[in-house]
Formats: C-alpha cells, sequence, structure tokens
C-alpha cells in the first residue's frame, strides 16, 4: 500500500511539470501576437516592447520557461492584464466558492444518491425499483448545465423559490439560499450515479453468506440492512467520492457560468474569452492541480476501500 | 475450417446478445432514441415543417402555435425545424469525435502493449498529461489555440477522450497477448500483425464498443455545452447548444424556448447511455450486478 502511494505521488512529478510547459506555451500557441491583443491596435512600439518583457517573450524560450517555474516555485503567478493584480489573488478570492459549491454539490449526491439506492435496493424488483432505477439513469445522464437550466425555469422564473443569480449579500442564511439552485445543479449527474451503484453494491452484498447466517438467527430486517449490510456495501460509494469531486469541479464551470456565481471555472471562462494570458495559466494551473489531488485521493482510496480494482 | 467455426461463434455471440437485449426495455428505450435522432439528422430537410434559418421578426419569441409547433425564438425562427436540424451537428459530432478517438486510442494502446519499453511509459505519460486537465478546462484552453469550428470541436474532443481507449485498448492487449490462443496461433507461425488484427482486436472489441457508445453521449454534452459557453458551435448553425445560448437571454421572459432544445440533449443522454448500458450487460453477462 506504502509502496503503490508513494508511486503514485512521485508520478505525478513529471506531469505536473509537463503541465505547466504547456501552460508556459500557450503564450506562442494562442492565435495572434499576445502584445497586439492586449494593447490594441493603437499601442506604440514601446509599450509593446515593454509587455513583451513583462510576458517574458523577449528571451528565448527555455529561458523564461526556467524564469516561469521560478516565478511558480516563490508562489507568484504573474499579474492579470486586464485586472491590475496578481493572479495569485485573483485566484484566491474566488477559490473558496468553487470549493464551496462542489463539496456542497458532492454532499448533495452523496445523501440523495444512497438513500435512492438504499430505496430501490429494499424495493427490488417491485415498481418502484424500476421507477427509481430509470430515475437514476436520467438523472445520471442529465449534464450539468441542462440541470441549472432546468432548475432555473422551474424553481426560480415559475416558483420563484430560489434566486437565479449571484451568491447573496452578507449572511449566512443568504448565501445558503443562493446555494440550493447551483449545489443541486451540480448533485444531479452523481446522484443518479451513486444510487446506481449503491444499489447494485446493496443487491451483491445482501446476496452473501453472512447476510443468511444473520436472517437465519432472526435479527430484524432493518437491524441487517441497514446496520450490517449497509456497512459493507457504502465502501465502493466512498471509492468514488475522491473521483466525483474531480468530475464535479468540471462541472462547476458550467453552474458558475449559469448562476452567474463567481468561481474559479467562470474565471478561467472569462479569462480565456477576454485572452488574458497570466489568468489563463494561473486559474488553469490550480484547476488542474485540485484535479490532480482530487484523483489522486480517488486512486489511493479506490486502492483502499475496493482492492478488487487495484488488480485491475 | 477454422474461419467457418470462427464465423459460427461469431454469429452465436450476436444473436445471444440481441436475445438478450430484447429482454431489456433499456434496449428498446435506447435503441428508438437514438434512432429518431438519426432519422431527424438524415432526413432533416424532409421532415422539418419550416426552414430553420428563417427569419420573420414579426413573430418573434411566439409560443407554441398550430403553425410553429413549439413556438418561435428571438428571431422568430421556427424551434421546431430548428431542433431537428440540429441533430445534424450533433450526430457529426459524436460519431466523428468517437471514431478519432477510437482510431488515435487503439493505434496508441496497441503500440503501448507490444512494443513496450520507453514507448510504453510515453504514451501512458501523454495519457496521463491529458487526464491531469479537468475536460471541461482542457477543450476551453484548446479550443481557445484553434478557434471555435466544427473540425476544431471534433477533433478536440475526440483528443481529450482518447486516453480512455488508449488505456482499455493497451490493458487488454496486454492480458490478451498472454491468452493460449495467441500463443497457438504464435506458434503456427502467424505474425504480429495477423495476431493483432485476427486475434486481439475482435477480443478487446467489445469493451471498447461499449465504452463509446457511453461517451458519443458525452461528446455530444460536450458540444452543446461548448456551445452554450459561446466557444463550440457559433450561430446562425442550427445546434442544440446555440439554442441554449441563445435562448438563456430570455429564461426570465420566454422560459420555455429554453426548456426544448434542453428536453433535446437530456433525451438524447439518456438514448444512448440506455442502449450503452444494455449492450454492456448483453456482451458481459457475468457484470450483470455491477454498475
Amino acid at each position: 500500500m506504502f509502496i503503490y502511494i508513494t508511486k503514485r505521488l512521485l508520478w505525478v512529478i513529471p506531469t505536473i511539470l509537463t503541465v505547466l510547459l504547456i501552460l508556459f506555451s500557450l503564450s506562442y500557441l494562442l492565435p495572434g501576437d499576445p502584445a497586439d491583443i492586449i494593447l490594441g491596435p493603437r499601442a506604440t512600439p514601446e509599450m509593446a516592447e515593454e509587455l513583451e518583457s513583462r510576458l517574458g517573450l523577449d528571451k528565448p524560450w527555455y529561458q523564461s520557461y526556467l524564469l516561469y517555474l521560478q516565478n511558480i516555485i516563490k508562489g507568484d503567478l504573474g499579474t492579470s492584464i486586464f485586472r491590475d493584480r496578481s493572479v495569485l489573488g485573483v485566484i484566491a478570492e474566488v477559490l473558496p466558492y468553487t470549493i464551496v459549491l462542489t463539496l456542497a454539490g458532492m454532499g448533495l449526491a452523496v445523501f440523495n444518491g444512497i438513500s435512492i439506492g438504499l430505496l430501490a435496493a429494499n424495493y427490488n424488483n417491485s415498481y418502484l425499483e424500476k421507477f427509481l432505477t430509470l430515475f437514476s439513469f436520467i438523472t445520471a445522464s442529465t449534464p450539468t448545465y441542462i440541470a441549472g437550466v432546468l432548475l432555473i425555469v422551474i424553481f426560480s422564473v415559475n416558483f420563484n423559490l430560489i434566486p437565479s443569480i449571484g451568491i447573496g449579500e452578507g449572511g449566512t442564511l443568504s448565501s445558503l439560499h443562493h446555494l440550493i439552485g447551483p449545489a443541486l445543479a451540480l448533485s444531479v449527474g452523481w446522484t443518479g450515479y451513486i444510487a446506481r451503484l449503491t444499489r447494485s453494491s446493496m443487491l451483491e452484498t445482501l446476496d452473501q453468506e453472512f447476510i443468511q447466517t444473520e436472517k437465519s438467527f432472526g435479527i430484524p430486517r432493518y437491524y441487517i440492512l441497514y446496520k450490517y449490510a449497509l456497512k459493507k456495501a457504502i465502501k465502493p460509494i466512498i471509492a468514488v467520492i475522491g473521483l466525483g469531486i474531480g468530475r464535479l469541479l468540471g462541472g462547476a464551470v458550467f453552474v458558475e457560468v449559469i448562476f452567474n456565481r463567481p468561481g474559479l471555472g467562470r474565471l478561467i471562462v472569462d479569462s480565456v474569452n477576454e485572452r488574458d494570458l497570466p489568468l489563463v495559466r494561473g486559474g488553469v494551473l490550480v484547476a488542474a492541480l485540485l484535479f490532480v489531488i482530487a484523483n489522486l485521493i480517488a486512486d489511493i482510496s479506490y486502492a483502499y476501500f475496493d482492492p478488487r480494482i487495484k488488480q485491475k | 475450417m477454422f474461419k467457418s467455426q470462427k464465423f459460427f461463434r461469431f454469429k452465436k455471440k450476436t444473436i445471444r446478445v440481441i436475445k438478450i437485449m430484447k429482454k431489456d426495455y433499456k434496449a428498446y428505450l435506447g435503441g428508438s432514441i437514438i434512432m429518431l435522432i438519426l432519422i431527424s439528422a438524415i432526413f432533416a430537410p424532409l421532415i422539418a415543417p419550416a426552414d430553420p434559418y428563417e427569419t420573420n421578426v414579426a413573430k418573434r419569441l411566439e409560443g407554441p402555435s398550430l403553425e410553429n409547433l413549439l413556438g418561435t425564438d428571438s428571431l422568430g425562427r421556427d424551434i421546431l425545424s430548428r431542433l431537428i436540424y440540429a441533430a445534424r451537428p450533433a450526430v457529426l459530432v459524436s460519431f466523428g469525435g468517437i471514431i478519432l478517438s477510437l482510431i488515435i486510442g487503439i493505434i496508441l494502446g496497441l503500440l503501448a502493449a507490444y512494443v513496450g519499453g520507453i514507448l510504453e511509459n510515453l504514451i501512458l505519460f501523454i495519457f496521463d498529461v491529458i487526464r491531469a486537465f479537468p475536460p471541461i478546462i482542457l477543450i476551453l484552453v484548446l479550443l481557445s489555440i484553434v478557434g471555435p469550428s466544427l473540425l476544431s470541436v471534433v477533433v478536440i474532443l475526440g483528443v481529450t477522450i482518447m486516453p480512455r481507449y488508449g488505456r482499455v485498448v493497451r490493458a487488454d492487449t496486454l492480458s490478451e497477448k498472454e491468452e493460449d490462443f495467441v500463443e497457438a496461433a504464435r506458434s503456427l507461425g502467424a505474425g504480429n500483425s495477423r495476431i493483432i488484427f485476427k486475434h486481439i482486436l475482435p477480443n478487446i472489441f467489445a469493451s471498447v464498443l461499449v465504452l463509446s457508445g457511453m461517451d458519443m453521449a458525452s461528446m455530444i454534452m460536450w458540444e452543446a455545452g461548448l456551445s452554450f459557453l459561446g466557444l463550440g458551435l457559433q450561430p446562425p448553425l442550427s445546434s442544440w447548444g446555440v439554442m441554449l445560448q441563445e435562448s438563456y437571454q430570455y429564461i426570465q421572459t420566454a422560459p420555455l424556448m429554453i426548456v426544448w432544445p434542453a428536453l433535446a440533449i437530456m433525451l438524447t443522454m439518456l438514448g444512448f447511455s440506455t442502449f450503452a448500458e444494455s449492450l454492456r450487460v448483453a456482451l458481459n453477462p457475468k457484470l450483470n450486478q455491477e454498475v
């Protein structure tokens, strides 16, 4: 187990370095001259030169790559072109919103998913189970942005129950109220997935001998279901949570755009549209780091909770 | 004789798969949705009641009526006709993207499993780098480099999703390579290419097929999502994502308008995923209990 984790950790380092190289090469790959795009047509050559040296474009590429790496190690991600602030500051300001949103979405998905899955497993082969299975299929295949749009149409436009934009002003209650829609939209896809996982894992566990033994001892059904079976069946579900957090980070991009919330995803979309290169680089780097960490946790928790996976 | 035996086995397997799928309501549900989309994509000009590009500002943002069954959009275009025509880019993107990622993924996966050594590590490393980005963010950045168009969306989606196939093909090839029948074929003097095409590819095809059925849905999802963000297909082209984007600004005043493309995308996703699920169960009945 220890060797497995060490190996996985070591493998991450070259991956991150290559990610950095790709992000660095963006300044050469993006169409058009960066100085032109940023300064507009009325820029003087001096202004362009000044900007190019600020972006490190006047040196050979390997030198500026090393400079870029050095700055990153120092924690300096550069300065946003249009916001005139440090990239790190801009990201630090919006990141908590994305993290809260992702965790809230995952929490909802786990809670709702397990409840639906348990219900389906408990009433196996009934019409309720058929309905719940179809329901989990539909939710599992609903893209985040569709869920968001439909939630706004139904609960915000029609019934006026939840706000459709922003994060609310002040108070915890207001921000919670503004979080309901986005978190629900984000959770929909994984609710279905976790429901299906719970159902199959429960059915598999209920089929095992120790459950039969407990039944023959006359232990009450609900006791077996929630105390013994769930304890064992929940392992593969815990194992996928890490994976899910990574996925939801991606889904947060859409939710933040649709519900007009600040966050890392919307920051990246905006900066790509504005061609704010340092901000694109910084935002994507942070997103990739979070994603890699989530995947790392996913792999390790898989190996820990569901050893069958590791053998594959 | 060997050939006829092999054909018989293949036929038997196909018959068994169809037999299992016939009993599964998911196969019917998914199959009919996929058929519906394919038919609308191919015969769009015959089915669509109106020209999807004909604007009529006099009757913009109208609700459903007999003339425009699903109403009209902000430029007075018939929404139903636009929905039907939008099946075209959806089918193009999903099939194009999948075929591209299948080709690259299978070649890289086979190379990794067969050549081994540095090349294998390099290929696995490329896969890992691609997978280090959240897919949507990688797609966004790549699209900003090459610029949005149907072709670039197809290529970028194909490349982003490719590592999945590469990894599956590599893993399956590694285990198939050790099987007795491959050993037997080799001892009879079969070369590498013969072993790959006659013995390994047909055996790993099942898992790749199921995966690609599920990914077709994701392709449509990404395409619509990107167009929704304004970075995929561009208006005035009829695409579900473009329609979402156009009607998003009217979500408070004409909320029904955004519901139609949203339902179309949901239905498509449901169709592909239920069909793929049914196929997966039928191809590998042992997996029945797993998700």
